[in-house]
């Protein structure tokens, strides 16, 4: 049985106990200090989570970099640091299968973020409880980056399958007062439309440095109707994630490890300046007009610790969180109706660049897969550079897709452009904003019945090379 | 004192620190922009608002009608 953490604290001791956390315990100003730690986590090779033990004018720690390694992540898995990305995909493809495993709902004297409470609004400073920062220097506020927030469907409060469990940025605004960014494809969005149709406040718990799957499903692309509580549970191998009613809202649940959980109401009708904030892609999204969340109850750990992460020029924290976690949701969706694609690597900026690998039926099967990617609620709008390998071609070693694009593609009728589809408003070359065109490079071997003249056979490695690669590795490892 | 982004007035202490008497973070009211007085904002030209872009900024996501 993997490891399994409940909550940020377990899995901050396994990270320290393996080599990757560091600790800074001189005090440090809140800006440039948190963020620079970020981008340079982000640089070393396997790089550590930051714990800053003293940040100047506040009493409490902030972790950062928490998921920003294949070492982080395979430990966040149960998993040996070392495991590759690709045993990393195929664990997690092995353990989705488990969904839904039933969460475990706490009574709320057993739930660790209920220590301690604050049930007016006037008595709430969101300052005396998270040592808020700038992250990017033109950033128009201090932002939660790594939030998991929860709401439920107004028009079904009760459908628990419809309790969305997601990460969207969070500008803080005042004491008790927050933006939050709701893209209209988020499931958020089609919460709040129908609230808004209504003139309905909408109930909001916001959760803040959580167990490092509950953050992991939080940004994970799943279906509408699909528990993120039931997929945490499935990806720590069966065993139940743990949660705990939230004070407010009788039908609001949060993870019961939580170290602050900030409850209240997203304003309806109401849109006021949120942004810059330095997204994903790289750069700044501007500032729009944005919904409005008023917070007015607050619990949380004693000495709670905030769990904030970096955002910059790929690849950073941001890149390793939604990396598998972007790969594995298409691949399902995909592979339902095609069980003939092996693999989906969309770790290239939350799946805006994707490539699969999969075996070819007939003539023209590389670009159907790829019409059924673009069909995904998710690659709908944020897949953009699509390119499709042969089952022989492993999709995450790039030198190998290179190969199949040099020695497979011809472009005049291997490659396509389709105009004037959904983009993702934050990827700087989409125009307007949320329109896009997309590219399919279809990298296969032609099948019957398109012609294929010229058929070669494939290079096979020679007779007992596996028998040399292991004694060269042992002389190597002699020197 | 001014919002280094949109030029208001309607500046607001929104948080003082803490622990000790070490710093403020002051937000401006008509665009929301918030700094601490540790930091020396330094605009970029083209994130700075006036009233009239403050108004017409793009509105995420749409608001719908209401039913009837």
């Amino acid at each position: 049985m993997a490891k399994v953490y409940q909550d940020l604290r377990s899995f901050l001791s396994t990270l320290e106990e393996n080599g990757q956390l560091v600790r800074i315990k001189e005090e440090v100003n809140p800006e440039p200090d948190i963020a620079a730690a970020g981008r340079a986590a982000a640089n070393i090779e396997n790089g550590p989570a930051v714990l800053f033990e003293k940040v100047k004018g506040y009493p409490y720690s902030v972790v950062t970099n928490v998921h920003g390694s294949w070492a982080n992540h395979a430990l966040m898995l149960g998993m040996d640091k070392t495991a590759t990305t690709k045993e990393q995909f195929h664990e997690i493809n092995r353990r989705w299968e488990r969904f839904p495993v039933k969460p475990e709902i706490l009574k709320r004297e057993e739930a660790p973020c209920k220590e301690n409470t604050i049930d007016k609004a006037e008595d709430i400073n969101l300052f005396e409880i998270l040592p808020l920062y700038r992250i990017n220097d033109q950033d128009g506020g201090f932002f939660l980056s790594k939030a998991s927030i929860i709401t439920a469907d107004p028009n079904e409060p009760d459908n628990f399958d419809k309790l969305n469990v997601g990460t969207y940025r969070i500008q803080v605004k005042g004491k008790n007062r927050v933006g939050i960014q709701a893209l209209a494809f988020h499931d958020i969005a089609i919460q709040l439309e129908a609230a808004e149709r209504k003139n309905e406040k909408v109930p909001i718990c916001i959760t803040v440095g959580n167990s490092p799957l509950v953050t992991y499903m939080a940004s994970t692309p799943v279906m509408y109707t699909q528990n993120e509580y039931e997929f945490v549970g499935a990806l720590q191998d069966g065993v139940p994630a743990q949660i705990v009613k939230s004070d407010l809202y009788e039908n609001l649940y949060v993870p019961a490890g939580s170290e602050v959980v900030l409850e209240g109401y997203i304003e309806p009708r109401v849109r006021e300046v949120e942004g810059p904030f330095g997204e994903f892609p790289g750069s700044y999204s501007g500032a729009r007009r944005q919904c409005v969340i008023t917070i007015t109850h607050v619990t949380h750990r004693t000495n709670p610790i905030f769990e904030n992460l970096y955002l910059g020029i790929p690849w950073t924290e941001i890149d390793y969180l939604m990396a598998l976690n972007t790969s594995v949701p298409l691949y399902q969706q995909i592979k339902r109706d095609f069980p003939e694609v092996q693999a989906v690597n969309a770790m290239y900026t939350h799946g805006m660049g994707c490539i699969i690998s999969t075996k070819v039926r007939f003539g023209g099967f590389g670009k159907e897969v790829a019409f059924r990617l673009l069909s995904t609620p998710h690659g709908g709008s944020y897949s953009k550079i699509i390119i499709i390998v042969d089952e022989f071609v492993d999709p995450f070693n790039l030198p190998q897709v290179m190969w199949a694009l040099t020695t497979r593609v011809r472009p005049d009728k291997d490659v396509v452009v389709i105009p004037n589809c959904p983009g993702m408003p934050l990827d700087p070359s989409s125009y307007p904003a949320g329109m896009h065109s997309k590219l399919i490079i279809d990298a296969t071997t032609p099948k019957d019945p398109e012609p294929n003249p010229r058929e070669v056979e494939l290079l096979e490695p020679p007779v007992g090379y596996e028998k040399y690669e292991a004694l060269i590795r042992k002389l190597m490892s002699e020197m | 004192m001014k919002c280094p982004r949109c030029d208001g007035n309607k500046i607001e202490v929104i948080a003082t620190s803490p622990v000790g008497n070490v710093w403020e973070v002051y937000e401006c009211m008509d665009c929301f922009y918030s700094w601490r007085s540790t930091e020396t904002p330094h605009i970029h030209d083209k994130f700075k608002l006036k009233k009239e872009q403050i108004d017409n900024l793009q509105v995420i996501p749409p608001i719908p009608p209401l039913d009837k």
